[in-house]
């Protein structure tokens, strides 16, 4: 019996589920890095942004740069 | 790219687009937002589309923001001139922290302009009004009443992918007169493929032919730095406005202002974020290819300039 059909491409959810996972990673790791050094809260949050730019970035490649069947 | 394709086939595109929707199977995809934005009119050759008109909208609105703010500068600033000194300066400073005092006299301009464009784009297209009004589908030929608007006046200027790779061209172009400008067209070639680090011998040809492979990789990522920046902002502020408009028809004619009202909120931080994600990158990617530092050497590339600003 099938309870739940999947459909959709799954190149897209493991990117959407790897980059979900890299962002989270990253904002944890920047607010550890804040709690540890305040002081330096600017330069982490560029890297953090930069980072979590290029993670994001991959999901946005699987989107629409792969429009095959 | 997909918008290209939109755009030349104006009439085309809504069953292009109905039957691309049915083609993934959703019910409600004659609802959704198309990837394209719809053409409202032709001036001479050029279509015009309803982002283009919100783009101009909104660059009217800081134009006239400006000059009204700050026609006649004052000394001592009050109410708009305040806001805007507060603006620039604290971008300014911002910038000038990353890149550096020397690079930001001459970059702050683009940067600057990018943020504060971008960040009233997205939030002029939370407005009420913003992809609702406009020419659709009526409920029965001849009624007044619209079961769907698929030609709204003004559309999120950012949900259109010509927009976001335009602003991406026009960074890509300033990179490079910039990169030329900063080292030399030798000094860019060597910036790209030559050995970093002091390795002497036949450390040094081996360094030379990795330091040649990385230069070739690098040409690829700064190829694709306009792609991913455009899919990027294009991605973010699409899949908000196709979730705003999901969350609406989610909560159904009485309640679908609730439901979409947390998805607001998220969306107006969303504006900021991307805009300053663009600033960000884009600055990043100058500071890269315009370090100075290349003497010191093993100093590196990341934060050459941002320690170089404060001696």
């Amino acid at each position: 019996m099938m309870l739940a059909e999947i459909s959709g491409n799954i190149h897209v959810a493991a990117a959407a589920f790897a980059s979900a996972l890299a962002v989270g990673w990253i904002g944890k790791s920047a607010s550890e890095a804040v709690g540890r050094n305040p002081g330096a809260a600017t330069k982490i949050l560029v890297q953090a942004i930069l980072s979590t730019a290029f993670a994001e970035g991959i999901v946005f490649f699987a989107l629409f740069l792969w429009n095959g069947k | 790219m997909l918008s290209f394709a939109g755009l030349a086939a104006e009439h085309a595109a809504h069953a292009a687009v109905a039957h691309e929707a049915a083609g993934h199977g959703a019910e409600h995809a004659s609802e959704g937002l198309p990837t394209a934005a719809p053409v409202l009119f032709h001036v001479g050759p050029l279509p015009v589309t309803n982002s283009m008109v919100l783009t101009w909208v909104v660059a009217l609105v800081l134009v006239a923001a400006v000059k009204i703010g700050v026609g006649q500068v004052q000394l001592i600033p009050k109410g708009a001139q305040n806001f805007w000194e507060w603006l620039v300066e604290g971008l300014y400073e911002f910038v000038e922290g990353i890149i550096g005092t020397e690079l930001v006299k001459k970059t702050f301009w683009f940067f600057s302009s990018v943020f504060i464009l971008i960040v009233s784009t997205n939030w002029f297209g939370l407005l009420p009004g913003v992809g609702t009004i406009g020419r659709g589908i009526p409920v029965e030929p001849g009624s007044h009443k619209l079961s769907h608007v698929t030609e709204p006046i003004f559309r999120g200027a950012n949900a259109d992918f010509n927009m976001t790779f335009a602003i991406a061209l026009v960074f890509f172009a300033c990179w490079l007169i910039w990169a030329l400008q900063f080292n030399g067209l030798v000094g860019f070639l060597k910036h790209i493929f030559a050995p970093k680090g002091g390795t002497t011998g036949i450390m040094f040809v081996l360094m030379a032919v990795v330091f040649f492979a990385v230069g070739l990789l690098e040409i690829v990522s700064i190829l694709f730095r306009p792609v991913s920046l455009s899919f990027r902002l294009y991605g973010n502020i699409f899949a908000g406005e196709n979730m705003l408009e999901a969350m609406t028809h989610l909560g159904g004619g009485a309640f679908g202002w609730l439901t979409a009202l947390p998805f607001y909120f998220m969306e107006l931080m969303v504006g900021v974020v991307q805009a300053l994600v663009f600033m960000l990158l884009t600055a990043v990617f100058t500071l890269l290819i315009c370090s100075h530092d290349e003497e010191h050497g093993a100093e590196g590339h990341g934060h050459g300039h941002g320690a170089g600003g404060h001696h």
